[in-house]
């Protein structure tokens, strides 16, 4: 495969995987905003999907509908929904005789719905979790064709790393800055934090039947770290990761970086061999930190070994 | 109002042929889609319409315009009315653009080797070596089978009496064959069955013949070439057609930087190291292909490329060099190279076509412009032309003193009217002009000419212009079996 197309694959997955989670986040800190929590911020979401520095984001952060247009329709937000949207579609543009032709359709369909000039003025008039929502499906519709039309060789497994490597960074972000964010003393007011932000990475059912003994943090980051059974967590997108860079040596026939899978193997390792007490006693973000400069050299390796060849 | 009353009311004018109205009724071959028309009914046309424009947009089969630092993406706009070619035309067209080719070639072949057709004094060696895309580096060089048109888009149109007359002959890079492909898909979609029931020929081998050819010229012995498909890139206009084909063909989609050349062998950039090519369906013009060997500043092409071609280690299609043959200042001579090289007689007509070189032609034009067109000699897209009878005076006075600076770079046609064809324009079928563009494969087997083509069709009122950068649209293009 082409060192280009390979990298444009693996982008593509990384910037669906993206829009996922920044879409799904919109939504449920939007519905959180509304259930008059006092306290309620969108600095921290500013924070995990933007690159505002405080100031700027304090200027907002108040303003719901304003941040979810500088999130979702701001095309000087290099972050924005409709800038990675297009610049996912833009790299299946490039590589269209390497995915399906479903595919392609999907991912145009969802550039030209982020597109739509009538967006704008639908956010300002209506309910915005609708239309959330409506980009959600189109973007499920992406995941659902793909996973029954893509053919298991390459250009999926590209596409699969890329997509578990953001998902792993994601969820090493959003547990980092949300725990920062105040201190907990389990409070009615921590309930309410705790359950929203399981909902918006679509974890709280899930939550509720493992853990029965009401919101405690230890349990919050048992499930978003360890539990292999939820496919947000670190460990769930790590291992993901790691069986398609296996794949993908296998159906290369060549050996990879030897390198890059001590790293990929480590990284698992530390993460399957944590335990919540560990990682409390290390210091939450101690650990988050080192998992995200593993992953961070990951990408680095990949690029080097994949990518850019010279 | 129904389409009955819209049919009653299309108006020809007695001095353009149009194909589905002879004057005093309808043409036998277009019954049977107007008997479908009326039977659908204007409001569900106009549902078609919508429907085969949604379609367009969601299938990305679109082009990019860059405004202000943003893309917008554009469909290419789709007339929902086929146009529709009878047997007996197709057969005539057929064989006039075989004989057409298989002349060009000789010619390609033989201006850059022997040069024969100009120490026969047939055409003034001025003239050629005049021209910016006769290449020297493609001197004395043999081309696989000795084929420089692999594959040609030749423009046709037809005057007030019917007769079809060539109007360009594009030998390098011709594009459009994906929309002859997908406005077919799409009228599949819009008229269930009608293909069926008229009779009408498929197109859809074209990929595979395409292929077949491409693989036909690889320089390997290996069984199974690889082959690839060179595109400037997504940023190109033409970018939809290069991925369809590629997609359609199976082979990859390729970018000058995916290629590099060592030892004079092109080798592609993939995850497990560098592969050797073989064959390079290329949509990057000559000047384009290789910094090394023409324009330096080019960031599409692949350094060292003409010299793994010259050492014959990869195939070019086209062949690079080919403008030479479809200048437009050489255009004039190809009925004589027909019966210099095949000792035939021309099939198809050619315009007549003034040089302004000459001094008696530039002054007839210039006393006649109200009549004329006059292009430049290497543009394309209708860009650069100026049509006589709807120029003002200061532009033309600006234009004459352009050609008179370069005459060389410009030539005269009388301003043919093209025929019309019925279009379904704001819920009514009014006549608009059109062209046709077959697209021509040539192998060492011969040459196939897909039953079909791109009808382009200016969609303003009384526009002679179909190109689409000048507000030109497309349609399904019928030949009937029988």
């Amino acid at each position: 495969m082409l060192s280009r197309v390979a990298d444009s694959l693996y982008w593509m997955g990384r910037y669906i995987e993206r829009t996922d989670g920044i879409l799904r986040m919109l939504k449920i800190n939007y519905a959180s905003s509304q259930d008059d929590i006092q306290e309620f911020s969108w600095i921290p979401v500013l924070r995990i999907f933007t690159y505002l520095n405080d100031e700027e984001a304090a200027k907002i952060s108040d303003d719901s509908q304003a941040v979810i247009r500088y999130m979702l329709l701001d095309k000087d937000n290099p972050n924005s929904v409709v800038n990675i949207v297009t610049m996912a579609r833009e790299n299946a543009r490039s590589v269209q005789d390497h995915i399906t032709i479903e595919v392609w359709q999907c991912l145009n369909e969802l550039y030209h719905a982020v597109r739509e000039e009538r967006l704008l003025k639908l956010l300002q008039k209506e309910d915005p979790i609708t239309i959330l929502d409506d980009l959600i499906k189109k973007g499920l519709l992406y995941y659902g064709t793909a996973d029954i039309t893509m053919a298991r060789g390459l250009s999926y497994s590209f596409i699969s790393i890329g997509k578990y490597l953001e998902r792993g960074i994601q969820t090493a972000d959003i547990l980092e800055t949300k725990f920062s964010d105040r201190n907990f003393n389990n409070e009615s007011a921590d309930i309410l934090y705790w359950k929203y932000l399981l909902m918006s990475v679509s974890g709280y059912e899930l939550y509720l039947k493992t853990y029965r003994g009401g919101f405690e943090f230890q349990n919050v980051i048992g499930q978003l770290i360890l539990n292999n059974d939820f496919p947000r967590s670190l460990t769930h997108s790590v291992s993901h990761m790691n069986n398609y860079f296996n794949r993908l040596q296998q159906q290369q026939g060549t050996k990879g970086s030897e390198e890059l899978e001590r790293r990929m193997g480590r990284l698992r390792g530390d993460i399957q061999y944590s335990t919540t007490d560990h990682i409390i006693s290390k210091g939450l973000h101690v650990y988050l930190g080192e998992v995200k400069n593993q992953l961070n050299g990951i990408a680095d390796l990949l690029n080097q070994k994949y990518f850019a060849p010279t | 109002m129904g389409l009955q009353e819209s049919l009653q009311s299309y108006i020809i004018d007695d001095r353009t042929w149009d194909e589905m109205h002879n004057g005093k009724s309808i043409r036998e071959q277009y019954l049977g889609i107007i008997q479908n028309l009326e039977y659908v009914g204007t409001e569900e046309l106009s549902r078609k319409e919508e429907l085969a424009n949604r379609l367009f947009m969601s299938q990305g089969i679109t082009f990019t315009v860059y405004n202000s630092g943003e893309g917008i993406e554009r469909i290419f706009p789709f007339d929902i009315i086929p146009r529709v070619i009878t047997a007996t035309e197709w057969k005539f067209i057929e064989d006039g653009i075989k004989q057409r080719i298989k002349a060009l070639n000789l010619f390609l072949k033989d201006i850059y080797h022997d040069q024969f057709i100009i120490k026969d004094g047939m055409i003034p060696a001025e003239l050629v070596y005049s021209c910016p895309h006769y290449l020297r580096e493609m001197y004395r060089l043999k081309v696989p089978h000795d084929i420089y048109v692999h594959i040609a888009g030749i423009d046709l149109i037809r005057d007030s009496d019917g007769s079809f007359f060539v109007l360009e002959d594009n030998l390098r890079t011709p594009s459009g064959v994906s929309y002859m492909l997908e406005n077919r898909e799409i009228t599949k979609r819009l008229y269930p069955d009608l293909l069926r029931k008229n009779n009408v020929r498929s197109v859809t081998e074209y990929p595979n013949l395409l292929h077949k050819n491409l693989v036909s010229f690889s320089p390997s012995q290996q069984a199974n070439p690889v082959v690839v498909m060179l595109t400037p890139g997504i940023h190109n206009s033409a970018y939809f057609e290069h991925t369809t084909l590629a997609r359609l063909m199976g082979i990859q989609l390729v970018e000058g930087k995916d290629l590099v050349v060592d030892n004079h062998k092109v080798y592609m950039k993939t995850t497990t190291g560098l592969q050797k090519v073989d064959v390079i369906y290329r949509r990057v013009d000559d000047d384009f292909l290789d910094p090394l060997a023409f324009n330096p500043k080019s960031l599409l092409g692949v350094s060292g490329l003409l010299s793994a071609y010259r050492q014959g280690n990869v195939a070019i299609i086209n062949a690079i060099g080919n403008g030479v043959a479809d200048d437009k200042a050489i255009y004039p001579l190809v009925p004589e190279m027909i019966k210099y090289y095949l000792n035939e007689e021309p099939i198809l007509k050619n315009v007549p076509t003034y040089l302004m070189t000459d001094r008696d032609q530039r002054e007839y034009v210039f006393s006649n412009i109200e009549r004329m067109v006059i292009k430049k000699t290497n543009e394309s897209g209708g860009y650069g032309m100026l049509m006589g009878h709807a120029a003002t005076e200061k532009q033309i006075a600006e234009y004459k003193e352009e050609v008179l600076k370069n005459p060389r770079e410009h030539i005269a046609q009388p301003i043919i009217s093209l025929s019309s064809a019925p279009c379904y324009i704001k819920g009514k079928l009014v006549p608009r002009r059109v062209d046709l563009r077959p697209f021509a494969l040539c192998s060492a087997e011969g040459i196939d000419i897909v039953p079909g083509g791109l009808t382009r069709v200016a969609l303003k009122e009384g526009s002679l212009v179909v190109n689409s950068s000048q507000g030109g649209g497309s349609k399904d293009t019928w030949v009937l079996a029988s």
